[in-house]
């Protein structure tokens, strides 16, 4: 069958179940989810699901295939059923077949999970008493490690508690139905159990890996191994900024790319690298120098900047903008044998680049590696370094504290770690101090040409309209549902450290919510610039 | 002003020039200033002080600050390479 797909018909379960059939198994496990008959208090005569198809499909295509790489079962698959159902009908069938039963009811709870989580289907209630209304906003479509915040049945299906299994244990050959169409790709799915596995990761770190968005700025010496590593470990969305053509000269240090490839844009080559190291992250290439006019544009929507730049222009540049919108950038620089790791936080009371190096410091003082010569390795090193704080930093484990500086000799193998102070006088502090006013509200806004892109960046939708407009013009993806009039009162629901994207009609209520909420402590908040409307102006 | 014994510590460029890494030595030098313009006559370094900094016992400090008995001093040019 095929992994995951829509139906409009009724499902034959018996049908479906015989697809999962296959000698090398000896365990099978099924889900069903049923169409109850009321919901919060009410009594549901029917109800009616749409789906968002083509997201859809892909997402809980994805689904299965995480399930079967995760858990290592043999067929996995997933019918969900769109258009109108009656009650007691089955919404959603899942199936697992494996050779044992422990991995097929894992990745059977897996999956049911993940659809009702990330799938963006959303269902109208029809009451008895004549009423409807679209319900399905109001689950939480936050990350997959936040499990009982959705745990709770709130919709139609039963209990997860009461699922309907299955398990034969049938180690023998019999007849099996070989005519089916088994079409799960052969192309392995992404696995993070290695990292997973570490206590302070879990599938909570994973989650947060995967919400985050990160600036590479240099994809070179230093951003070869950052973007290995970052896409390795499931980093969802990755900008890379390089202007340059890798050249042969490049290639000891660069060993990612191949001599065929030179004369090829670089940031064009690691996109396809990333691609093809880990297709489920967005990764977003741009052929150009990080100046002045674009800075500010290319960091839009990133919550970290790497800096593995090679020149002192653009590490003032971004040390400039770190201070402006508080975005941490984790600065590297190698030279010959040895190199040096800093984190500016951005904020006033730590120390910046600035602070650390004199107004005077500017390219041609000291070599780069053209002119100095280095060994490969050495930004090898130091690339991982940066790669290593940079999960550090997006999983919230202690590393270099804001400011301080970390010296490697890679020759003596001596480290030092130097703790700067914010300096009094410091101009990059002063500057940004008087533009913060100015720049706060371009933060808070954030423009996408789709909710799938929104999403893709790793935003939490929340819906802050109020019922009726809901009800009139549902949102296309999963959203928490926070109206104007409960904004303050309910705002518990949410996570001070959370990645929110506000929702409304036209952007304009959803940037005072951002607003509010952010004076609320809430600092990851945004608004979704020219609202619903912007979006189906951009569509 | 008595000698005392500080160790040092060279780093990029500065270490290219002294031909070391680090070394212990002896200097009647009263702050870190005066120890670089030592070392700086000593090494021929080409970088002025105002384009390095020094780190003084592992904390970035001031060219003016006092040196003691013992304390482990760093020069660190800035360095760019990626």
């Amino acid at each position: 069958m095929n992994a995951f797909r829509f139906s409009t018909a009724p499902l034959d379960t018996a049908s479906l179940q015989r697809e999962m059939r296959d000698v090398t198994c000896g365990g099978f496990a099924a889900f069903e989810g049923w169409v109850r008959n009321h919901n919060e208090g009410l009594a549901v005569t029917r109800l009616e699901y749409e789906a968002f198809a083509e997201l859809a499909e892909k997402e809980g295509a994805r689904i299965v295939q995480e399930a079967i790489a995760r858990f290592g079962v043999t067929r996995a698959g997933c019918v969900h059923r769109i258009g109108s159902l009656a009650l007691g009908e089955v919404a959603v069938w899942v199936g697992v077949s494996a050779a044992h039963r422990d991995e097929a009811f894992r990745a059977c709870r897996y999956i049911i999970d993940e659809v009702k989580h990330r799938v963006p289907i959303w269902k109208k209630e029809h009451y008895e008493n004549g009423d409807s209304g679209w319900v399905n906003c109001e689950r939480c479509a936050a990350p997959a490690a936040h499990h009982e915040e959705y745990a709770a049945p709130a919709a139609h299906e039963r209990d997860y508690a009461a699922p309907v299994n299955y398990l034969h244990e049938h180690a023998h050959a019999h007849d099996h139905d070989h005519d089916h169409d088994h079409e799960i790709p052969s192309v392995a799915a992404p696995d993070y159990s290695r990292q997973i596995a570490l206590r302070e990761v879990g599938p909570e770190g994973q989650a947060r890996l995967r919400a985050a968005s990160v600036l590479v700025v240099g994809a070179g010496g230093l951003g070869v191994p950052v973007l290995q590593y970052l896409a390795g470990a499931g980093v969802g969305r990755i900008g890379i900024v390089d202007a340059d053509r890798l050249e042969p000269s490049n290639l000891h240090r660069q060993t990612w790319y191949a001599l065929a490839d030179c004369g090829l844009e670089k940031s064009t080559l690691a996109a396809e690298r990333v691609r093809a190291l880990n297709p489920e992250v967005r990764v977003e290439p741009h052929a150009l120098h990080l100046d002045a006019n674009n800075a500010d544009r290319l960091a839009a929507g990133h919550d970290l900047i790497l800096d593995c730049s090679d020149n002192f222009a653009t590490k003032f540049l971004l040390n400039d903008l770190a201070l402006r919108t508080r975005k941490p950038v984790l600065f590297a620089s190698v030279y010959q044998y040895e190199g040096q790791l800093q984190v500016v936080r951005g904020d006033e009371a730590t120390a910046c680049l600035r602070c650390v190096w004199p107004e005077a410091t500017r390219d041609g003082l000291v070599g780069n590696c053209a002119e100095a010569g280095v060994l490969g390795p050495v930004p090898g090193v130091f690339g991982s370094l940066q790669a290593l704080e940079a999960l550090k930093l997006l999983l919230g484990l202690p590393g270099l504290e804001p400011g301080e500086m970390l010296i490697f000799d890679l020759v003596s193998l001596n480290t030092q770690r130097l703790r700067a102070r914010r300096t009094p006088d410091c101009d990059a502090h002063r500057r940004a101090g008087q533009s913060a006013a100015t720049l706060s509200p371009l933060e808070l806004e954030v423009q996408f040409g789709s909710l799938a892109e929104a999403q893709a960046a790793g935003f939490t939708f929340v819906d802050v309209r109020d019922s009726r407009e809901r009800a009139d013009d549902p949102l296309p993806s999963l959203a928490l549902c926070l109206p104007m009039s409960k904004l303050l009162t309910d705002a518990a629901m949410l996570d001070t450290g959370g990645r929110y994207l506000l929702i409304c009609a036209t952007g304009k209520r959803s940037a005072a919510a951002a607003d509010l909420l952010r004076s609320q402590g809430f600092r990851e908040c945004r608004s979704l610039r020219g609202g619903i409307k912007g979006l189906k102006a951009s569509a | 002003m008595p000698d005392r014994i500080i160790r040092v510590q060279y780093y990029a460029l500065l270490r290219e020039q002294a031909g070391r890494s680090d070394e212990t030595l002896t200097t009647s030098a009263r702050d870190a200033r005066e120890l670089y313009m030592e070392l700086s006559q000593r090494y021929a370094f080409t970088l002025p002080a105002e384009m390095l900094r020094v780190a003084i016992n592992a904390e970035f400090g001031e060219w003016s600050q006092p040196l003691e008995a013992g304390d482990a001093v760093v020069f660190i040019p800035p360095v760019a390479g990626g």
